[in-house]
């Protein structure tokens, strides 16, 4: 994978865009100088890769791959990681066990093509029985996980990385910017040279309706399953698997994109509402966050408009 | 000559349909404002309206609601 | 889950990425969705060269949107038409009077002067209703209803319209079909096709109202090519059926030899009417029209390129060829100046007529309308747009419209040579938009 970064001049903004995570990611400056534009634009993909790198479970040389790899040895996790873990495990608890970095392991039998290959229950059940955090032992820093799990941090790994990237360029002391990881993004601060960030979720055809969000500060988050999905006898399966049950959440909307202070938080909100299934909106509701809830069919894409 | 003009049309479009285009992710440019097909639908509709009044061909793009006493 | 407990992931949540994240953060985002309802209006002068017709117009569009990708489109649209228009005649070297159309008066057009009847102040309200929504993964599905109202003129109209993407989204084929009823009650009644102008007051040859109908079916493609091209071509086809004729236009009857119009028997009556013989109108009560347009849009550089072609024919024998080319540059601070050239050009209806002879049988249909002859249009215009403070946009065009027409060798009769035949038009356009 080539990993380089492009400037370019849309109008008076710049914008830095480079490949990251899987996604098109790209930072907007209202910086007036390109080599300040550029100066930013390779701190934060210099960020985005470190924690590719670091925690991508694509490696197999990374604390990740050492964690999957241990066969039941206990390990020593540095101080980063462990805060990782620390997270995860909070995130466990709030969604009543079903947010579990350890669920990836049903990617073997779940393969969202678009294709209606649902798996039985004889293929997942052996699945199921090496998934749950209750089975693995978490003391600070120590983590031992038992031998045929694995963890997955690709469920907090984006928006994580686009707050890392945002803290980067304020202690640079970088003008107002957004970093917008595929979808998952936030301001650094709130525009000067303009009233707002101008963020366009796309309809589903260019020439229908946009939303358009007006984004001061903060960040926003999408949870949704648009692309990877299987269709089988009329029932669409989310890829949202609920680690419980091996099987997916039933009634998932569609698309859930939320507005938080940090984008960490904002994606674990989107993610715990999809999680919910057909209680999605309950939830984004009882939380009192900013959120919309897409359930028709439909591509949700967000882009920036730079207005 | 008519028949040729639609002959050649059909066939631009029906040859390298299936495996043009760009990936979802190649759509900025298109998504802009000023791409769209119809970029301003007033003027478009004003002009559609002032033509259709003083020439006798009408539309093209699509049709607007709308007939008035004026051809 | 207690009330309680519900809240707390939130404020959990909160506390942990804090403590993740190890830094600050605002209290809370500050996001909203831009508002539901899109504006968009505009004001716009259209005006003819000498006394000929003027337009002020006020159009509003409105659109609400809704989650999903629905939406709601509700038009306006008011005209306010003044000035005179051709009646069909020819120009001659003597005065000539006509009735009016509603047969309550008369009006003279000097010697040398192309006849044009100033009658026509109207004003014309249009409105237009459009429901967008998804349908399905991969369709879209619009439908909509049109009426308008002049003072002898109603329309009433449904459309439909279904959007289906392949491809990624790269192609996009779409049908769509619009069924129009329209009524006319022209001032006076509707006159019997190619009988003569009479006296004010006498309305023996008027019938009353008329209506017609059209239909038209459109299929299309629109095609991504590249990361900067895309291209759209439709097909329409299009069918009228019933009054198509203008109840308000005559054609001069002229002498065979000298190509003068004819004087009319007897005095003119105290009252007023016709100084020459006139003779109503005639079209076919049917029309199919195909038409094949193309369209593409190019991106270089923050430019954009707009160039289409459109050619139509129909049974009437008119063909017609319009290519129209935009170009948007953009300039400092989200303004832009978008040049627009437009050339048209179109073959003379099967019927139509300069003027009818005398000496020959009078032809089943005959027009001396000038938007049914063989003419050539050109459009130059220019569009200055840019961004409010709000983020809103606004712009401005002025463009000039010109058509020259020509009259085949083998209708000009006698005298008729040398004079200036076709009411060439020139006309100006101006129109201010505004978006919110």
């Amino acid at each position: 994978m080539e990993r380089h970064t492009a400037l370019s001049l849309t109008e008076d903004t710049w914008i830095g865009r480079f490949q990251a995570m899987g996604s098109p990611c790209e930072v907007v400056c209202e910086s007036p100088r390109r080599s300040d534009a550029a100066e930013i634009c390779e701190l934060v993909a210099a960020e985005a890769w470190r924690v590719e790198d670091k925690f991508s479970r694509y490696r197999d040389d990374n604390i990740v791959a050492r964690i999957n790899q241990a066969e039941g040895v206990a390990l020593d996790l540095d101080g980063e990681t462990s805060d990782l873990i620390d997270f995860a495990a909070t995130l466990y608890r709030l969604s009543n066990q079903r947010f579990d970095i350890t669920s990836g392991l049903l990617r073997k039998a779940w393969i969202f093509d678009g294709s209606d290959r649902v798996p039985s229950q004889r293929e997942i059940a052996p699945l199921l029985a090496r998934v749950g955090w209750h089975r693995v032992s978490w003391q600070r820093p120590r983590l031992t996980l038992p031998t045929g799990m694995e963890i997955d941090l690709g469920g907090i790994g984006k928006e994580y990385a686009v707050d890392k990237a945002v803290a980067r360029i304020q202690s640079a002391g970088g003008g107002p910017c957004l970093v917008n990881f595929g979808g998952d993004l936030a301001s650094t601060a709130m525009p000067r040279r303009r009233r707002c960030w101008k963020v366009g979720i796309e309809g589903k055809t260019p020439e229908s309706a946009e939303r358009l969000i007006d984004l001061k500060e903060g960040a926003l988050a999408t949870s949704g399953d648009e692309r990877r999905f299987l269709e089988k006898d009329g029932i669409r399966y989310s890829h949202i698997l609920d680690p419980l049950t091996g099987w997916p959440v039933f009634e998932a909307p569609r698309s859930v994109t939320v507005a938080a202070a940090s984008c960490t938080q904002a994606g674990m909100i989107s993610t715990l509402a999809m999680l919910k299934g057909a209680g999605a909106e309950a939830l984004l509701e009882t939380e009192g966050v900013r959120a919309w809830c897409r359930r028709q069919p439909g591509t949700s894409n967000i882009n920036i408009e730079i207005s | 000559m008519k028949r040729t003009i639609l002959l050649i049309a059909v066939l631009f479009f029906a040859s390298g349909c299936t495996s043009m285009g760009v990936q979802p992710w190649d759509r900025d440019i298109l998504a802009k404002a000023e791409m769209q097909l119809t970029t301003d639908e007033l003027e478009a509709a004003t002009d559609d309206h002032i033509y259709f009044s003083k020439e006798a061909s009408s539309g093209g793009r699509g049709f607007g609601g709308g007939g008035c006493g004026c051809n | 889950m207690s009330h309680k407990e519900k809240v707390s992931i939130s404020a959990a949540l909160a506390a942990a990425t804090c403590s993740l994240l190890g830094t600050t953060f605002p209290a809370s985002a500050d996001a909203q969705e831009a508002g539901d309802w899109d504006f968009n209006t505009s004001i716009l002068y259209y005006g003819e060269n000498d006394d000929r017709v003027k337009d002020y117009s006020v159009k509003s569009i409105a659109r609400r949107m809704f989650v999903d990708d629905r939406s709601l489109s509700l038009g306006l649209t008011v005209d306010v038409l003044t000035g005179a228009t051709p009646n069909g005649a020819i120009r001659q070297d003597v005065p000539q009077t006509f009735t009016r159309p509603s047969g309550s008066g008369f009006y003279t057009v000097p010697a040398g002067d192309l006849p044009l009847d100033d009658t026509f102040k109207d004003t014309r309200v249009a409105l237009t209703a459009n429901w967008q929504q998804p349908l399905g993964e991969t369709s879209l599905v619009d439908v909509g209803g049109s009426v308008s109202k002049e003072y002898d003129y109603l329309h009433l109209g449904v459309n439909a319209k279904i959007a289906r993407d392949f491809n990624k989204r790269n192609t996009t084929v779409s049908a769509g079909f619009a069924y129009s009823m329209d009524d006319l009650d022209p001032v006076g009644g509707a006159p019997t096709p190619l009988t003569p102008m009479l006296d004010v007051g006498d309305t023996s040859n008027r019938t009353g109202d008329q209506d017609k109908d059209v239909l038209d079916l459109v299929v299309g493609v629109t095609q991504v090519i590249s990361r900067n091209l895309v291209v759209q071509a439709n097909y329409s086809y299009s069918y009228s059926d019933g009054y198509l004729t203008d109840p308000y236009k005559v054609l001069s009857l002229v002498d065979g030899t000298t190509g003068d119009t004819l004087l009319r028997s007897g005095a003119i009556p105290a009252e007023g009417g016709p100084s020459h013989q006139f003779l109503f109108e005639s079209r076919p009560d049917d029309r199919s029209k195909h038409s094949l347009y193309t369209q593409a849009k190019y991106y270089m550089d923050g430019k954009v390129l707009d160039i289409s072609y459109r050619y139509m024919t129909d049974d009437w024998e008119i063909d017609s060829h319009t290519l129209e080319l935009r170009y948007r540059w953009p300039l400092a601070g989200d303004h832009y100046i978008e040049p627009h050239v437009r050339y048209y050009t179109q073959t003379e209806a099967e019927f139509w007529r300069l003027s009818l002879d005398d000496s020959q049988p009078l032809p089943e249909y005959a027009s001396a309308d000038y938007r049914l002859g063989d003419f050539d249009a050109t459009t130059l215009g220019l569009k200055y747009g840019w961004k409010t403070r709000n983020d809103h946009d606004m712009s401005v065009r002025l463009e000039w419209y010109q058509q020259s027409g020509d009259v085949p060798g083998e209708q000009i009769i006698g005298n008729q040579a040398g004079r200036d035949n076709y009411p060439d038009l020139d006309a100006i356009i101006a129109q201010f938009s505004y978006r919110f």
